[in-house]
């Protein structure tokens, strides 16, 4: 009786999985329709695809039920690697090295956003922190790991400055305050925050020559210097970095994926994905992640769904002055789009809360920091598919012409001043796929992982599956609300 | 088939496309929503 069922159950898996392939493989084999809604380069409807994604979810789903009965993830695997490597690549050396470069760059970043050209696509400091650093040490991150705590510019600082006073007082500074334990890593929330308004609604005026300008770029890295600067110095250094400090929080939580770790000094493997089960642990790991997944999706909703009820709503708050009722309506729905994306997880977190745990008790709380960690792979899916282009055509302009003439002044230092950006690099088809195929890996990612940590939670495998269902329902949810808005700003 | 089934559903209109992406979700919840009364229903039957 039980081999049948699961029979039934691999029948039905093979039977999903199959229409899924079809769903999705159907641009390949459907070329001769003529162009249906939206896109003129892709053969079927949008939505088509997000019916097909959410097939290959629910054929997952089903898989990792059948499949999948003990977790794997919870334990440490972490091994060091052989001294030889890891002393090859983790040494003094090349963490001055690193180091160094870092506080090149910030520096390069003041310089050239306050003597640069005034204009933002010329000027190394735009393109460099919403491009280069911005999105390119994600992509590192989630390879090799935390490589931000090696180039971080403001730690690098630090310790030097800590190493002086060493030095000079014979004895280590000790912070003259403890970092509160509750306060988490809510400060770092609270500098994406102030990162994402920067980027998404101060940035927005802009290109009318009084929003985001080099100059702008520079004065708010200079700020934000300041900032991490004083809480370096009030809770010390490593402590601030790691709950502080927006950006270390930031890459350090998609270095959560990457098979690499620096351990006290020495260089690890472990499986991909492993690294992210004690994320969450930590307050406002969950604003974090949820954070990151609502603003990249202000962004695309920014152009698409949304642009008609901001556009009405800072037509409404004209008497403010244009510009402030640009921002002020912008972040209104910022505000609205991050609400949306906690409410999905709250949602769902609280259905799994009806499914009874064995004997445990964990709350709705307990229970959204124990499944936060598998929205990583989410708010990095969603990166990629809305910033894919976009990074790809800057990072083409920050290693030609930005490389060769950072100032916009005329200058070519290496030669490479006259090259530009080309285009045609990424067709609109590929861009598309490129953005299916991202979302739909990053949320059957975050079903493994939610399944692997339902598996300890719950204790046996039917009751993680029920709990499940519920991050099942999110993970479509989340699917096809990214390609509905990826499709509705394409269009 | 499939596509013959579904994609003059593409012609239907621009407003009612949007709504065929929130069609998983439906299903999904759906079986979510049958799932739990199943199982209410068993524990109930089970005393």
């Amino acid at each position: 009786m039980r081999m049948g069922s699961r029979r039934r159950h691999a029948v039905a898996a093979t039977t999903l999985a199959g229409v899924a392939t079809a769903l999705l493989a159907l641009p390949a084999t459907a070329t001769a329709h003529a162009p249906l809604v939206g896109r003129q380069d892709i053969p079927i409807p949008e939505w088509l695809f997000a019916w097909g994604a959410s097939l290959v979810l629910i054929v997952s789903f089903v898989a990792l039920t059948i499949a999948w009965k003990e977790p794997r993830f919870e334990e440490d695997r972490w091994r060091a690697v052989s001294e030889r490597v890891s002393g090859l690549l983790v040494n003094r050396a090349t963490a001055l090295a690193a180091g160094t470069l870092g506080v090149l760059l910030l520096a390069l970043v003041v310089y050239s956003g306050l003597y640069g050209t005034e204009s933002p696509d010329r000027n190394f400091s735009v393109t460099f922190v919403f491009s280069t650093f911005w999105l390119g040490l994600v992509v590192l991150s989630t390879v090799f790991g935390d490589v931000f705590r090696a180039f971080n510019p403001w730690r690098a600082i630090a310790r030097g400055v800590a190493g002086v006073f060493t030095l000079v007082a014979g004895q280590p500074a000790p912070p003259p305050l403890r970092y509160p334990e509750r306060l988490g890593r809510w400060p770092a929330v609270a500098g994406i925050a102030g990162f994402a308004w920067f980027e998404l609604v101060y940035a927005l005026s802009g290109f009318q020559a009084v929003g985001l300008t080099p100059h702008s770029v520079a004065i708010a890295t200079l700020v934000y210097s300041g900032w991490t600067f004083a809480g370096m110095a009030l809770f010390g250094i490593d402590r601030w970095l790691e709950r502080g400090e927006a950006f270390s929080a930031f890459f350090n939580m998609f270095s959560r994926l990457a098979p690499l770790e620096v351990r006290e000094g020495k260089l690890g493997r472990r499986p991909w994905l492993t690294g992210t089960t004690g994320w969450a642990t930590v307050p406002g790991s969950v604003g974090l992640v949820l954070l990151v997944i609502g603003m990249t999706a202000f962004d695309g909703a920014s152009e698409g769904l949304l642009k008609e009820p901001i556009g009405s709503l800072e037509r409404s708050l004209e008497g403010l002055g244009p510009v402030a009722a640009l921002r002020l309506s912008n972040t209104i729905y910022l505000l609205v789009a991050v609400a949306s994306v906690a409410g999905i997880f709250w949602a769902g977190i609280a259905g799994m809360h009806t499914v009874r745990d064995r004997g445990a008790t964990h709350s709705t709380r307990d229970l959204g920091r124990l499944f936060a960690h598998g929205f990583i792979p989410i708010a990095l899916a969603y990166l990629v598919a809305h910033y894919f282009t976009f990074f790809v055509f800057l990072i083409q302009a920050q290693f030609t012409f930005l490389l060769s003439d950072p100032l916009g002044d005329g200058s070519d230092l290496f030669g490479t001043a006259s090259s530009g950006i080309d285009y045609g690099l990424i067709g609109t088809e590929l861009n598309w796929y490129v953005q299916v195929g991202a979302l739909v890996a990053g949320h059957v990612l975050a079903l493994v992982l939610g399944h692997d940590r339902a598996l300890k939670v719950y204790g046996d495998a039917r009751t993680a599956a029920r709990s499940q269902y519920w991050m099942l329902a999110m993970m479509v949810g989340f699917t096809t609300l990214g390609l509905f808005l990826l499709s509705v700003s394409n269009a | 088939m499939i596509p013959a089934i579904l994609l003059p559903l593409a012609h239907v209109g621009h407003w009612w496309v949007y709504v065929l992406y929130a069609v998983p979700v439906v299903i999904v919840l759906g079986s979510v929503a049958v799932t739990l009364v199943r199982d209410r229903r068993g524990r109930d039957r089970r005393g």
